[in-house]
């Protein structure tokens, strides 16, 4: 296994007079990464570098230790893409065959011996809960089904790296949550590398321990979803019920300050150095106003991202 | 047994030695081919070559058999006694000689089943890919685009040879055995190399012609239409043109089958005008237009292909 998933120095594309990707310059280690952006981002032309489609413009680097651009080896192998197995965001079967033979198709095109490829097949299909399904043709599939057989596909000759786009697309919640826990588990039980390219934000904290933001074809912020959303001990969102004229201004007499109304009796505060929670009920009880609830008002990766864009 | 379930559930990783990409590209024909004949109306179609070529096979045979042993008999047809050799003339038209004629011919009517195959598979077999959003499937994978185009084009040829080349072959194999065969075969080894030359124009052009129109219109219908119109209307039109309004026969170029057939000839060795009393344009002029027609299929396959999205 290599040491690192991804180095890449300096990468720019260029599309004539557009530039897709400015300067990218990212290391990543080897995980279940989620790669953030909005249309128009890079993301596509980012995914398509990495498996080697196109080349960059300029700069240099390195997917699993094989380098961009020097894809194929002397004899004409794609090395790269032999080591990614790639879930298309699109319907991508091939209608009129079976689950079992479009898999099977999917190995033999990776370069697998057809006996290994079939048997292969079977073992993955049944991993990923289709083996009742195996002998129908994918155009009948539902959604769900469908969405598995596609990332059989990308599964069959075990690859190390996993390159998901939109994996949880038109799924309902809990075909979008069996799939979230097989990706989950391919990346924490089978090491398997997983990048994730999903505008859902909610997919990304239920799989990925690392976030890549991409917007305006840079790369804005790059870590783990700790470092990215750190605790904030000092905001809170409060709601109360009662007098929460008078209940507000005795908190910003303490020091309190309100960030923003969200509704209501409903407020974002951040407090003072020394400041106890038990303060808040104190004032509301001078106040006679019911807490109805108090939370720490961490940053959501969805706000960090609509901060990050709207930089 | 639980213990069972376990095991089928679970993920096994798994480690061998990969193949290159035309490995790839021979598999998807293989596929393709599988696809095609998953449906009825092909093997209704297939069945139809059988026939032409039963009744070449079996013509042969006849001719054998009138010429050696019924020569001075006479046959009953409709109740008028027929002499077998005038029998054996109709059949003479025909060439069922084991000539370089024979092959021709025999190719010749096998082309309309062909066509119509073609016709029929081009959706099948490209046009779904384009239209159902697989190509992302086939291009994610460690092969190249031309290793696509490859793959599909060689689903086409097996096609096309199955029903040109292989049964010609057979009938070559045939003319020998009712002959004496030692001579026949030595004598005409350039008929073999002819008819394997003949199924290879037939091969790359056909396999271009339908990837490319496959590309351009994807459905089944259009493409249905485009190729009736490129293989019947055109020979309508040509034989409107020279033989009704005396254009000069440079306008039988329009005729695609009729280019491949004179391309065909020319392979075996045999003169167009032996058999077929119209005048025909040379075959060097036949020639280029079939080597245009891979061509201009090649320039708008390498636009089209290069043109595909595998991540939108």
């Amino acid at each position: 296994m290599a040491s690192s998933l991804l180095e890449l120095h300096s990468i720019t594309r260029t599309f004539g007079a557009f530039t897709a990707l400015h300067d990218v310059t990212l290391a990543l280690p080897p995980g279940r990464i989620g790669l953030l952006g909005p249309n128009g981002a890079g993301k596509s032309t980012l995914l398509k570098i990495l498996m080697g489609l196109i080349p960059p413009s300029s700069g240099t680097g390195r997917v699993l230790d094989q380098p961009l651009g020097g894809d194929r080896d002397s004899a004409g192998n794609w090395r790269l893409r032999r080591l990614i197995g790639f879930m298309p965001e699109a319907d991508a079967l091939v209608p009129g065959l079976t689950g079992i033979e479009y898999v099977g198709l999917a190995g033999e095109l990776y370069g697998m011996p057809r006996r290994e490829a079939q048997r292969r097949a079977h073992e993955v299909l049944s991993y990923l809960e289709l083996e009742e399904a195996r002998y129908r043709r994918v155009e009948e599939y539902s959604t769900g089904m469908k969405q598995r057989a596609k990332l059989a596909q990308a599964l069959v000759h075990d690859p190390p790296v996993l390159l998901l786009d939109e994996p949880t697309s038109g799924l309902d919640p809990a075909g979008r949550d069996a799939m979230l826990r097989l990706i989950r588990n391919l990346g924490v039980d089978h090491g398997k590398s997983v990048l994730l390219s999903t505008h859902l934000l909610a997919d990304v904290e239920a799989v990925c321990e690392r976030v890549v933001i991409v917007a305006g074809g840079r790369v804005r912020r790059v870590g783990t979803v700790a470092e990215l959303c750190p605790r904030r001990d000092d905001r809170y969102r409060l709601r109360v019920q009662g007098d929460a004229a008078g209940f507000r201004d005795d908190l910003e007499s303490e020091g309190v300050r309100v960030l923003g109304e969200t509704g209501p009796g409903e407020w974002r505060v951040t407090v003072p150095a020394g400041w106890t929670n038990l303060a808040f009920f104190k004032l509301a009880g001078v106040n006679r106003v019911v807490i109805r609830s108090l939370l720490r008002d961490d940053e959501t990766l969805e706000e960090l991202f609509l901060r990050t864009v709207s930089n | 047994m639980p213990a069972q379930t376990d095991t089928l559930l679970r993920y096994r990783p798994w480690r061998g030695e990969l193949h290159g990409p035309l490995w790839g590209a021979a598999a998807m024909a293989r596929v393709s081919l599988k696809l095609m004949f998953r449906r009825r109306q092909y093997w209704g179609l297939f069945s139809l070559s059988l026939l032409v070529f039963f009744f070449f096979f079996y013509g042969q045979y006849l001719v054998v058999w009138i010429t050696t042993r019924l020569a001075d008999d006479a046959v009953s047809v409709g109740g008028l006694k027929v002499p077998v050799k005038d029998v054996g003339k109709f059949f003479g038209r025909l060439a069922l000689n084991g000539t370089a004629h024979t092959f021709g011919n025999f190719i010749w009517f096998e082309g309309y089943v062909v066509v119509i195959v073609l016709a029929l598979a081009g959706s099948v077999l490209v046009g779904n890919d384009f239209a159902h959003g697989s190509l992302p499937f086939y291009l994610s994978k460690p092969i190249g685009r031309w290793h696509y185009v490859l793959g599909k084009c060689l689903a086409i040829g097996v096609f096309v040879n199955l029903v040109t080349t292989v049964p010609a072959v057979l009938l070559w194999l045939e003319a020998g055995l009712l002959d004496d065969w030692q001579t026949y075969y030595l004598g005409n080894l350039g008929l073999l190399a002819g008819i394997l030359a003949y199924g290879l124009v037939l091969t790359i052009t056909l396999s271009l012609l339908v990837v490319a129109t496959a590309v351009w219109l994807r459905r089944t219908v259009p493409l249905a239409m485009a190729w009736m119109g490129a293989f019947v209307l055109t020979r309508v039109l040509a034989g409107w043109l020279v033989d009704g309004l005396n254009y000069g026969e440079a306008w039988r170029l329009i005729d695609l089958w009729n280019d491949l057939y004179l391309v065909g000839l020319w392979c075996l060795g045999a003169d167009p005008a032996t058999i077929r009393p119209q005048t025909q344009p040379p075959f060097w002029a036949a020639a280029l237009v079939v080597a245009g027609v891979c061509a201009g299929s090649l320039l708008y396959l390498r636009r089209r292909v290069q043109a595909v999205e595998i991540v939108s």
